[in-house]
């Protein structure tokens, strides 16, 4: 409920992020009732309110609302990797990025924005296009609750596959740990961008991801690959910080050239907060564009 | 030093157990599982230089303490020259069994016999051990040599050999001789100022015929170090056939029975054609017809019906080679009589009374003639002897006085109570002057119950199949008050309280006491199928001294005081087939019959013939196949000698000192993991746990 009282509302007046809520200054066709006015030649006779006319013996036009919809598509990793959560105790980077997801959308279908979901690992596993609907949500939220069961993440060769599925703009929240090979990620990236979509991008990591915050000598296996590692943290730990701190700094490099809005959260950060950050974050650059209407207005 | 068992040597491989667990401790056990290893470089594993010498002085004292063990299980011993041991390290000992059983008697075998002894001397060095056994259905021991002296003992060797001019009549028990002589060596050897032999033999002269019994070698665990060698003579047998008599019938049986006979013919015989001859004691013509047996095959054949007429008394066969067996000596039972005295006013053909279902209880069989009299209980004629009296009535002084007597001298009465007349009788016999004779008046029938079926008047009952009494209904039944503790025994009680039957002995005699008669105003008993069972388990002991068998083998034990009805006093004579060498005998003692035939026991006033014969397996002549003997566990003399026999003799030597190494081994290796154990448990304190990151 808190989120309901965010400045949401205000920030995607224009292009009527929170439709529904608010009116578009665009009228066009819609179901809702704006006025009326005068015919005038060239009208489309359609929009004649012939009961007005035959009460009143005047030529009046029906004006529509406009209702402009986001479409929002969630692209969520569900590759092996997001399942690393520490010790037992620990949130798993899957839960929290699943849970992140399912709030955002139920928060948007509240606001009769149409949502849709996808799920990969290496590949695209399932694609739920956008829409609003009554029973969306459930449709959504059942999916996420699935659990994850990929192996490796291919985040590259997923998202070109997904850029081809998606396809009208929209706003895409993708939703991974992008602990992958960075190489050809802008080019896909790039994808999105280039189609007009709003492409933001939430990093979830484990602290201990960031840390590396390990005490005794293990064998550390990787989850995706099965790949084992005989270390002693202590002696590993410098490399890795520095390594996974260029992994991050050359990711945002590529979300700042692309105008992407990137958010790196880490598990223990309560799920509120997170939220808030992700509705008061502005585009990083003007590509929320206005959907044109397709509905005739009279003149 | 060497290993009694040093296969167990191979267990020093496990060494690489703890070594192996060793080297794997110094990797890291647990496993953290990472989201990506794209971060990460390998590392060296750090080394916990304090924990090191610890590890390298557990896994030493692990080390040793898995080698201590295999030392254990291997048993090492040493074995010690002794220079006195040396020179006698060559002595040998060899006992020599001589089989003198009946089948020796084929042939020339026991010449041929005699002739292998001589020739087993031949291997004896001055010095040697030499025992000679001769051996039937028992071992006798001939000769023993403990120092051989050459051509002084081969002489007394031979002159005993002549001595033996033929085998006995015994039956051959091959076992029995081998454990014998067996124990006999062992015996000798545990005498505390006695050297073990090297060397220990045991030579069997024999025909190892197949009816040698060999059962006693059977679970008779044999000393180490005794071989023994088989010397068979006699192999080309050219079979057997023998005559035995088929099962003993029961000898008071209702029904007449036949006296059969087996007649058996060896499988390796060469003629399947015999002659079956009965010859009886009066007629010399003897009775004969022919047998078809083949071989391998035995048949049975009846006394033909019309020399059952004739007094058989031997029975051969005819038609193979060795005759040794061919006779069959036959005792023809003698009808024995039982006298049963009836006291009381029945009329024997009176149903409603208990004399006519005594009598019919009591037929007449084959071997035994029941003569069932009557005499009233007020008669005044005196009481006639018998082996067993029934009282079913009132009894008057002088009759019960008198079987009073009878009774305490060893006789048997049974008394049925029916009516409290009889008060005065039972005080008598029961010696109870305060005994009282109760009717019971009950609408209800009467069940027995609490049978003491371990008693042997009962005991025949006691099988779950006959042991139901629930069927047997008593209309009318007595109760006796006052009975007295002593010598008196409750047989059965009825359901409501009462003794049914019970059992007073007195003297040496027994009254057994009925409160409920047969009679059918009195119960279901006399048409019950409890009845005539009943009446022969009370009369048991008397058919048991009656009823003997008249047919013996050689080399039976024969009790004396079977014969004549059990009533033999003082000394007896027994005159053996050909009425020479009588053997007086006293009447407690045995008799062993040494030859087959028929004897003849006389006392006083009377005489009884028996018959003595071969024992049957004797004519089994065909060879015990060798490896019989390997399966009982005899080690033969034709194995090699191996390492681990020696090593088995020589660990006999050294038991003592091996016992002290191996225990002493035990003990080391229980402190080394002593020590390890607090070693460890010390390292583990003081090393944090590895936790899960």
């Amino acid at each position: 409920m808190e989120i309901k009282s965010l400045s949401l509302r205000a920030r995607a007046v224009v292009e009527g992020f929170m439709s529904g809520l608010h009116r578009s200054p665009r009228t066009g066709f819609s179901t809702e009732f704006t006025e009326y006015r005068q015919y005038s030649q060239g009208d489309d006779v359609r929009f004649l309110d012939w009961k007005v006319m035959a009460r009143t013996d005047r030529e009046f036009i029906k004006k529509f609302e406009d209702e402009t919809n986001l479409r929002c598509t969630f692209m969520v990793d569900f590759s092996k990797s997001m399942e690393f959560g520490g010790d037992d105790s620990d949130v798993k980077k899957s839960d929290y990025g699943r849970t992140l997801a399912a709030s955002l959308a139920w928060f948007l279908l509240q606001q009769r924005d149409a949502v849709g979901l996808a799920t990969f690992d290496h590949d695209v596993r399932e694609f739920i296009p956008p829409r609003y609907r009554q029973d969306q949500l459930k449709t959504i939220l059942g999916r996420l609750e699935t659990q994850p069961a990929g192996q490796v993440t291919d985040l590259c060769q997923a998202l070109n596959k997904l850029a081809s599925l998606v396809g009208k703009r929209g706003m895409i929240v993708l939703v991974s740990d992008f602990l992958t090979p960075i190489a050809d990620l802008e080019r896909s990236l790039n994808l999105f961008s280039a189609a007009g979509h709003d492409v933001r991008v939430v990093q979830v990591l484990h602290p201990r991801e960031l840390d590396f915050d390990f005490e005794d000598a293990a064998i550390f296996e990787d989850m995706e690959s099965g790949r084992s590692l005989v270390l002693d943290p202590g002696l590993a730990r410098e490399s890795y910080i520095e390594k996974i701190k260029a992994h991050n700094a050359a990711l945002d490099g590529i979300f700042s050239a692309q105008g992407i809005t990137s958010f790196r959260v880490n598990t223990t950060e309560p799920m509120e907060l997170v939220l808030l950050r992700f509705l008061q974050q502005q585009p990083a650059k003007a590509v929320v564009r206005q959907r044109r209407s397709t509905g005739r207005t009279a003149a | 030093m060497s290993f009694l068992t040093p296969l167990y040597l191979i267990g020093a491989l496990g060494l690489a157990i703890p070594i192996v667990l060793h080297l794997l401790h110094d990797r890291p056990k647990n496993k953290q599982a990472f989201g990506s290893l794209m971060f990460l470089d390998k590392t060296k594993p750090p080394v916990d230089r304090k924990r090191r010498p610890t590890h390298l002085l557990l896994l030493l004292l692990r080390c040793l303490a898995l080698l201590l063990l295999v030392f254990v299980f291997a048993r090492p011993f040493v074995t010690v020259d002794d220079p006195a041991a040396a020179g006698k390290r060559d002595r040998q000992w060899l006992t020599v069994l001589l089989d003198q059983s009946a089948s020796m008697q084929r042939g020339d075998l026991w010449i041929q016999a005699k002739g292998k002894v001589l020739t087993a001397l031949e291997k004896l060095e001055p010095d040697d051990h030499f025992t000679l056994y001769a051996f039937d259905n028992k071992s006798d021991l001939l000769l023993d040599v403990v120092s051989w002296q050459g051509s002084v003992s081969e002489g007394e060797v031979t002159r005993l050999l002549e001595r033996l001019d033929k085998p006995s009549f015994g039956g051959s028990n091959l076992g029995q001789a081998l454990v014998f002589a067996g124990e006999a060596i062992q015996e000798y050897e545990t005498k505390p100022d006695e050297q073990p032999l090297v060397k220990r033999d045991i030579l069997v002269i024999s025909d190892l015929q197949k009816g040698s019994r060999l059962g006693d070698v059977q679970g008779y665990e044999w000393p180490t170090g005794i071989k023994v060698s088989l010397d068979q003579i006699g192999e080309d047998d050219q079979g057997n056939c023998g005559i035995e008599q088929v099962a003993a019938r029961t000898l008071w049986a209702a029904t007449e029975s036949v006296p059969s006979f087996r007649v058996s013919n060896s499988s390796n015989a060469s003629t399947d054609e015999f002659e079956f001859v009965a010859q009886s004691s009066t007629d010399a013509d003897s009775l004969s017809q022919k047998v078809h047996v083949p071989p391998g095959r035995s048949r049975v054949i009846e006394l033909p019906a019309e020399w059952l007429g004739q007094s058989i008394n031997q029975l051969s066969v005819r038609g193979d080679v060795a005759n040794f067996d061919n006779t069959f000596y036959f005792a023809q039972e003698k009808q024995q009589s039982v006298r049963i005295v009836y006291i009381g006013e029945d009329s024997p053909d009176d149903a409603e009374g208990s004399l006519f279902y005594l009598r019919s209880a009591f037929q007449k069989t084959s071997a035994l003639n029941f003569d069932v009299q009557f005499i009233s209980g007020q008669s005044t004629i005196p009481l006639p002897k018998a082996d067993l009296y029934v009282v079913g009535d009132v009894v008057n002084g002088k009759l019960s006085t008198s079987l009073n007597k009878a009774v305490r001298a060893g006789g048997t009465a049974l008394v049925i109570v029916h009516s409290g007349k009889q008060t005065g009788n039972m005080q008598q016999w029961l010696e109870a002057p305060n005994l009282g004779i109760d009717d019971i008046k009950s609408k209800d029938y009467g069940l027995l119950q609490s049978l003491n079926l371990d008693h042997p008047i009962l005991s025949v009952f006691r099988d779950s199949r006959y042991s139901d009494f629930t069927n047997l209904h008593f209309w009318n039944y007595r109760e006796l008050q006052n009975l007295p503790d002593a010598g008196v025994q409750i047989l059965a009680e009825f359901d409501t309280g009462p003794a049914a039957w019970l059992l007073g002995s007195r003297g040496k005699g027994r009254f057994i006491v009925m409160t409920s008669g047969w009679k059918p105003s009195d119960s279901q008993l006399a048409l019950s199928t409890k009845f005539i069972p009943l009446l022969y388990s009370v009369l048991q002991p008397v058919l048991e001294s009656k009823t003997q068998s008249r047919q013996f083998f050689v080399g039976d034990q024969i009790k004396l005081s079977k014969f004549n009805n059990g009533n033999v006093a003082g000394s007896v004579s027994i005159i053996p087939p050909g009425n020479n060498d009588v053997a007086s005998i006293k009447s407690g003692d045995v008799f062993l019959p040494d030859k087959p035939g028929l004897y003849t026991v006389k006392g006083s006033d009377w005489s009884e013939i028996f018959a003595v014969n071969i024992i049957p397996s004797e004519s089994r002549t065909e060879p015990i196949p060798m490896d019989q003997f390997q399966r009982l566990g005899l080690p033969m003399n034709d194995l090699e000698i191996t390492p681990e026999l020696l090593a088995s003799d020589a660990a006999e030597k050294t038991e003592a000192h091996r016992h002290e190494y191996w225990q002493w081994a035990l003990a080391t290796m229980l402190l080394f993991v002593i020590i390890e154990t607090v070693l460890a448990a010390k390292g583990s304190r003081s090393v944090e746990p590895i936790t899960g990151s």
